[in-house]
C-alpha cells in the first residue's frame, strides 16, 4: 500500500537580507497509514514550514510531496487545493474555529466545501460529535466552549473530511495536562482506527507519549530521537 | 453562502453601521427619485395628458413653444396623410389677474380647436365652442377658483370667465388653462394673429410618412417625450437629479467597497483557514460577495421603504414629490448592483490570501 504522505528531498529557503536562509535542507519523510509521527525541534527550526509544505499549503523550492499517491509539485494551485480538500485535514494549536459557526456547523462546513448533500453531512457531523462526547455542545458557538472542547471540535472537523493525511500543529499546547492527554489520545486513536497518516509538530509530552515515531528537526533535516517508541511500518528519514 | 449567512445572523452588530449607511443612501435616493418624478410631473404632466403622439415645431425652436411660430400651411402636408390627425396648438405662459381683486394665477395657456382630437370631453368641447372662456386645471378649483370668476389675461385686456375645470395637469410648473385657439391667438397676438400658433399636434401615422410631411412642411418633428425637453427647466432638473442620484450610487459603492475591504483584511486568517480546508477562491468569493449583496439588498429595501414613506408623507404638500414604483425599484436594484460592484474591489485580496496563514505562517 502506498504511504499517504511522502516528502522527498524537500528544500525550502527564505530570504534573509541579501542571502537565503535554508529552512528545509533536502528533507525526506514518509508517513504510513495509521502511523503517528511527532516532530519536535527548536523554535525557528522549520517545523511549521514542514507542516505547510507537507500539507500543500505552500510550495517547496525543490523536492516532491506525494499525497495519496499523487505528486503535487507539478499541479496547478486549483488541483493542489482539490487534493488538499480530498485527502488532507488540519488540527491547529488554537483550534481555529470560525467564530460565527456552532460546533456542528464547523463540521458541516467541511461537507459544504466538498459539495456534499446537506442531510448526509448533518448526520455524519452529529455522529462524530457523539463519538467525541460533544453531542450536548453541538449548537454552542466557539466562545461558549472550553479550550478542550474547542480542540475536540477541531479534531472532529478534521475527521469529518475522512482524510488520508492529518497534519497537527501543537494540538495540545494551549491545554492543561489532563486535557492534553485526552486530545493526544483522541488523535492517536483516530489515526490508528481509521488508518490516517498523522504528522504532528509538538513539544508536549502528551503527543510524544502516543507517537509511533518521534523525529527531531535540526538544521533543516529530520533526525530520529532516542524517545522514539515504535515504528509500526518502515518509514524512512534522511 | 454557508459562512456568510451565519456571520450576518450571529455577528449582526458588526454589519449595522454599513447597513444603516446603505439604508440612508436608499432613503435619500428614493426621496430624490420622488422629487424628480414630482418635478417631471409638474413640468410636463399637462403635455403628457394630451392625446397627441408627435409635435411639429418651427425649426431651431428646441421644442420650446414660445420659440416656435407656425401658420396653417404647416398643417397641410400632415392633413394629406391617411390616418393622421393634425391640429394647431397654441401654448404660452400668462398671468391671469382676477377681475374681482382676488389672487392672480400663473397659467400655461393652451389654445386648441374645440372640435380637435385634443379635446376629449364633450362638456369641454361644448364649453370651448361657445363664448370665449377658460377651462382650468382642476387643482385651481382646490385653491378656491370658481366657475364664473373672471380673469384678465397677460395684459392683453382680454377678460375671460372660468367655464369649468378638468384634469389638465401642469406644464413648466404652471397649471394649464385651455381656451379656444382663436381666443389664444387674440391674447397672444392681438388683432394681427394672422392664423399663427405654436406647434402642430399629431396623432396616428407612421414615422416615414410623417418625416416626409415634416420635411415638406419645413418643420421639426418630435415625439411627445422628445418634446418634454422644451418645458422650462425640465432638462436642467432631470439632469441635476440624475447627477445627485449617480453620486449617491457611487458613494454607496465606495462605502461598501471600503467596508468589505476592511472586513476582508480582518478575516485574513479565516480566509486562510477556509483555503486550507480546500475551499477555492470562487467558493470564498461567492460566500463573501453573497453576504454583502444580501446585506445591501436588505438595507436598500429598508431604506427605499423608508424613503417611500417620506415621499408619501410629503406628497399633497408644497413639495412636488410623487411615488413611482418603477423609480423606487430602480433605486433598490441600482444600490444592490453598486454594492456588489463595490465589494468586487476586495476580491483580489481574497485571492491573495495564502492558506499557510491558517498555521500562523506568514508566506
Amino acid at each position: 500500500m502506498t504511504d499517504p504522505l511522502v516528502c522527498t528531498d524537500l528544500v525550502v529557503t527564505y530570504p534573509d537580507g541579501p542571502e537565503r536562509r535554508v529552512i528545509l535542507d533536502h528533507l525526506s519523510l514518509r508517513v504510513a497509514p495509521g502511523e503517528v509521527v511527532v516532530v519536535s525541534g527548536d523554535s525557528g527550526a522549520g517545523k511549521s514550514t514542514l507542516l505547510t509544505v507537507a500539507g500543500l499549503l505552500r510550495r517547496s523550492d525543490s523536492g516532491e510531496v506525494t499525497v495519496a499517491g499523487t505528486p503535487a509539485s507539478g499541479l496547478s494551485e486549483r488541483a493542489r487545493t482539490a487534493l488538499r480538500r480530498d485527502h488532507i485535514a488540519f488540527v491547529y494549536q488554537s483550534a481555529n474555529l470560525l467564530p460565527s459557526l456552532t460546533a456542528i456547523e464547523q463540521l458541516q462546513l467541511v461537507g459544504h466545501i466538498r459539495g456534499q448533500r446537506a442531510a448526509a453531512t448533518r448526520q455524519r457531523a452529529r455522529d462524530l460529535l457523539v463519538d467525541l462526547g460533544l453531542d450536548a455542545r453541538a449548537h454552542q458557538l466557539p466562545a461558549q466552549l472550553s479550550g478542550g472542547e474547542r480542540q475536540r471540535v477541531g479534531i472532529a472537523r478534521a475527521l469529518m473530511a475522512s482524510p488520508q493525511v492529518l497534519i497537527a500543529d501543537e494540538p495540545t499546547a494551549s491545554l492543561d495536562p489532563e486535557r492534553a492527554r485526552s486530545v493526544a489520545d483522541l488523535l492517536a486513536d483516530a489515526a490508528h482506527a481509521q488508518g490516517i497518516a498523522t504528522l504532528v509538530v509538538s513539544h508536549d509530552d502528551a503527543p510524544l507519549r502516543r507517537a509511533d515515531r518521534h523525529l527531531r528537526l535540526d538544521a533543516g533535516t529530520l533526525l530520529p530521537t532516542s524517545s522514539t517508541t515504535s515504528s509500526t511500518t518502515s518509514p524512512t528519514t534522511s | 453562502m454557508f459562512v456568510g449567512l451565519r456571520d450576518l445572523r450571529r455577528g449582526f452588530r458588526r454589519f449595522v453601521l454599513l447597513g444603516v449607511v446603505v439604508a440612508l443612501v436608499g432613503l435619500l435616493s428614493t426621496v430624490l427619485s420622488g422629487l424628480a418624478t414630482g418635478l417631471v410631473t409638474d413640468g410636463i404632466s399637462g403635455l403628457r395628458t394630451l392625446p397627441l403622439e408627435r409635435l411639429a415645431f418651427q425649426p431651431g425652436s428646441d421644442a420650446t413653444f414660445s420659440r416656435s411660430t407656425l401658420r396653417d400651411e404647416a398643417l397641410v402636408p400632415f392633413a394629406d396623410i391617411d390616418g393622421v390627425e393634425a391640429t394647431p396648438l397654441g401654448a404660452s405662459f400668462v398671468n391671469a389677474a382676477s377681475s374681482a381683486g382676488g389672487p392672480s394665477l400663473d397659467l400655461a395657456l393652451f389654445g386648441v380647436e374645440a372640435d380637435s382630437f385634443l379635446v376629449t370631453r364633450d362638456d369641454a368641447r361644448a364649453a370651448l365652442a361657445g363664448p370665449p372662456g377658460l377651462v382650468l386645471a382642476s387643482e385651481l378649483e382646490d385653491e378656491g377658483v370658481e366657475v364664473g370668476d373672471r380673469y384678465t389675461l397677460g395684459g392683453s385686456e382680454v377678460e375671460l370667465p372660468v367655464l369649468g375645470f378638468t384634469y389638465a395637469g401642469t406644464y413648466g410648473h404652471a397649471p394649464i388653462g385651455f381656451v379656444a385657439l382663436d381666443t389664444w391667438q387674440r391674447i397672444q397676438f392681438g388683432a394681427g394673429a394672422d392664423g399663427r400658433f405654436s406647434a402642430v399636434a399629431l396623432r396616428g401615422g407612421d414615422g416615414a410618412a410623417l418625416d416626409g410631411a415634416a420635411e415638406s412642411a419645413g418643420v421639426d418633428l418630435l415625439t411627445k417625450s422628445q418634446a418634454y425637453a422644451g418645458s422650462p427647466g425640465y432638462s436642467a432638473e432631470t439632469m441635476t437629479m440624475s447627477l445627485i442620484r449617480t453620486f449617491l450610487l457611487v458613494i454607496s459603492a465606495l462605502v461598501v467597497g471600503a467596508f468589505f475591504t476592511v472586513l476582508t483584511v480582518q478575516r485574513t486568517r479565516q480566509i486562510g483557514l477556509l483555503k486550507a480546508m480546500g475551499a477555492t477562491n470562487g467558493y470564498i468569493a461567492r460566500d463573501s460577495v453573497g453576504q454583502m449583496a444580501l446585506l445591501v439588498a436588505v438595507a436598500s429595501g429598508v431604506g427605499v421603504a423608508g424613503g417611500a414613506l417620506v415621499v408619501a408623507l410629503l406628497s399633497g404638500g408644497d413639495a412636488p414629490v410623487e411615488l413611482d414604483l418603477r423609480a423606487m425599484a430602480t433605486v433598490a436594484v441600482s444600490l444592490v448592483v453598486a454594492g456588489v460592484l463595490g465589494s468586487l474591489a476586495a476580491l483580489r485580496r481574497i485571492t491573495q490570501v495564502e492558506p499557510a496563514i491558517a498555521l500562523g505562517v506568514e508566506p
